[in-house]
């Protein structure tokens, strides 16, 4: 196991968010964090990755490195893409030549083009920088990724073509990722494992592997899935928005 | 040399863009001028010279040897206190704007001693250092200090924490941090405190040259006051101003389009230049 959770409690201002929380990921595989607003998903993603410590339990890694994909870009404005991508390099202490190589190779992997590379975050698109920050989290050649909603503010072409590059680059370097997301069509889509998060109840309501091999599904297969699940009892609360305002 | 020939160009290009952009304020100023000289014609030669009496009476003055020593004399007055004011304030703003305790203490402090006329400071440094070089530049520290450390704090706390969290993921320490993150946001609040702080470095040297009768172009004004020398007024007033917008915009304002490169970037056209 690359990465486990021993009975992770928190909560912000004696409000309880997670309790007792165990969960463990191995090499490889995607897994897809879901749950409703509120329920603690960013909060467990955060404690996973080491940005908030815990108030109970404790967080076992077994890995070198780990990268972030944030909800939105946090491209640091002063630098151009191409130090952008680079810069987890930079934390790293590679040489300048040796990570420009790498940066314009990740580029390219997300399809953003060589010019692109010299521009500050305020000349790219939106879906430019998320891009541009994909490709910084993959140019570490990290362990684990954690990915906190990445697509949400992304078309859907383009959140398409990302999740696939995803998945694809999860199989072939064998990264674990862990991925919030609100959207089950994502999480059918690319997920390995799917853990089901309830507000409500503060925990897991429900863990399962989803069939087939994640980017290779076909939409066909993921629509009916995603309608299968729609019907079932755990993922009632994600998807009773009216049951929520009470 | 390819590479160093582009970067010839894009400096000649800079170089270009800045002149232009000089025009933009020349007009300002212009439609100033005017309405000076439309201001005189209305109240004559005694109340208000006209702009151009006041040029030739600034040109009289630059032959005669006295005036080079006197702006030397302010302008190293008005450096020495702007410098230390900036260094010192600078390096405790950035510190407190770091630590939440220090912020709540400190800032009632600078609006206080924000909200203290510099005319006050003026007349306690003549007591206490007498009427010399000394006493200017004390006045302009106490002026221009809390300037540079309410503009550190002001940067520090509002730095983007979330990519400080991000740059934290990646793996940056403290310094790094600081480096790639706060400082680039820091400095645009830098150079609008320190904008400020050297004007106002050059008015209170001025203002305590005056009062303490100790030299300088302030000396040169007392001068001109007893003798009811109108135009002479005037032309040192301008003298004063045209040294405070040079060392601005032809210290500060370049240092400043230096570093913040990245942001002219997203901006549109008729801000840029």
């Amino acid at each position: 196991m690359k990465l486990r959770l021993e009975n992770i409690g928190h909560a912000f201002l004696g409000r309880t968010v997670i309790e007792g929380m165990n969960l463990a990921f191995a090499a490889g595989e995607i897994v897809a964090l879901v749950g409703p607003s509120g329920c603690g998903k960013t909060t467990l993603m955060q404690i996973a990755a080491g940005l908030v410590v815990p108030l109970r339990g404790r967080v076992h890694r077994a890995y070198r490195r780990h990268a972030i994909v944030f909800q939105e870009p946090r491209l640091l404005p002063w630098l151009t893409a191409r130090d952008n991508i680079a810069y987890g390099l930079a934390c790293a202490g590679t040489p300048r030549r040796h990570r420009r190589e790498i940066a314009a190779a990740r580029a390219r992997e997300v399809g953003l083009e060589a010019d692109d590379l010299g521009k500050f975050p305020a000349e790219l698109s939106g879906g430019m920088r998320q891009r541009a920050a994909v490709a910084r989290a993959l140019a570490v050649a990290p362990d684990v990724v954690f990915l906190d909603e990445p697509f949400s503010a992304v078309d859907v072409g383009l959140r398409r073509m990302m999740q696939d590059h995803l998945a694809q680059a999860a199989a072939r370097e064998g990264f674990c990722a862990l991925f919030v997301t609100h959207d089950l069509g994502e999480a059918a889509r690319i997920a390995d494992r799917l853990v089901v998060l309830s507000a409500r109840r503060r925990g897991i309501v429900d863990l399962r592997a989803v069939p087939g091999r994640p980017g290779a599904r076909d939409e066909r297969f993921v629509f009916d899935l995603v309608a299968a699940w729609s019907r079932e009892e755990a993922f009632a609360e994600l998807l009773d928005g009216a049951g929520r305002l009470q | 040399m390819p590479a160093s020939m582009r970067s010839e160009a894009r400096a000649a290009a800079w170089l270009g863009r800045y002149l232009w952009s000089a025009w933009a304020g020349a007009t300002g100023l212009l439609c100033l001028a005017a309405a000076w000289q439309a201001a005189h014609e209305l109240y004559g030669d005694f109340v208000l010279p006209d702009p151009l009496t006041t040029l030739m009476t600034l040109a009289d003055l630059a032959t005669e040897p006295g005036l080079g020593a006197a702006v030397k004399e302010t302008g190293l007055r008005a450096l020495t206190g702007f410098l230390l004011a900036a260094g010192i304030g600078t390096a405790a703003g950035t510190i407190a704007g770091y630590s939440f305790a220090a912020l709540r203490l400190m800032k009632p402090v600078v609006t206080f001693i924000l909200g203290v006329p510099p005319i006050s400071w003026i007349v306690l440094a003549l007591i206490w250092f007498g009427a010399s070089g000394g006493s200017a530049v004390a006045t302009v520290i106490v002026a221009a200090l809390p300037i540079s450390f309410a503009g550190a704090l002001e940067g520090v706390a509002t730095r983007d924490r979330g990519l400080d969290a991000m740059a934290r993921a990646f793996g940056a320490g403290p310094l790094r941090r600081f480096r790639d993150v706060t400082l680039p946001h820091l400095l645009s609040y830098l150079f609008a405190a320190w904008t400020t702080a050297i004007g106002t470095a050059w008015k209170v040297a001025v203002m305590a040259e005056l009062l303490g009768n100790s030299g300088g172009i302030g000396g040169a004004l007392a001068k001109a006051r007893a003798l009811f020398d109108i135009p002479q007024v005037m032309a040192l007033t301008v003298l004063v101003v045209l040294c405070a917008l040079g060392s601005d915009h032809l210290v500060l304002q370049p240092l400043r389009e230096a570093a913040e490169r990245w942001r002219t970037a997203g901006q549109p056209w008729g801000v840029k230049r």
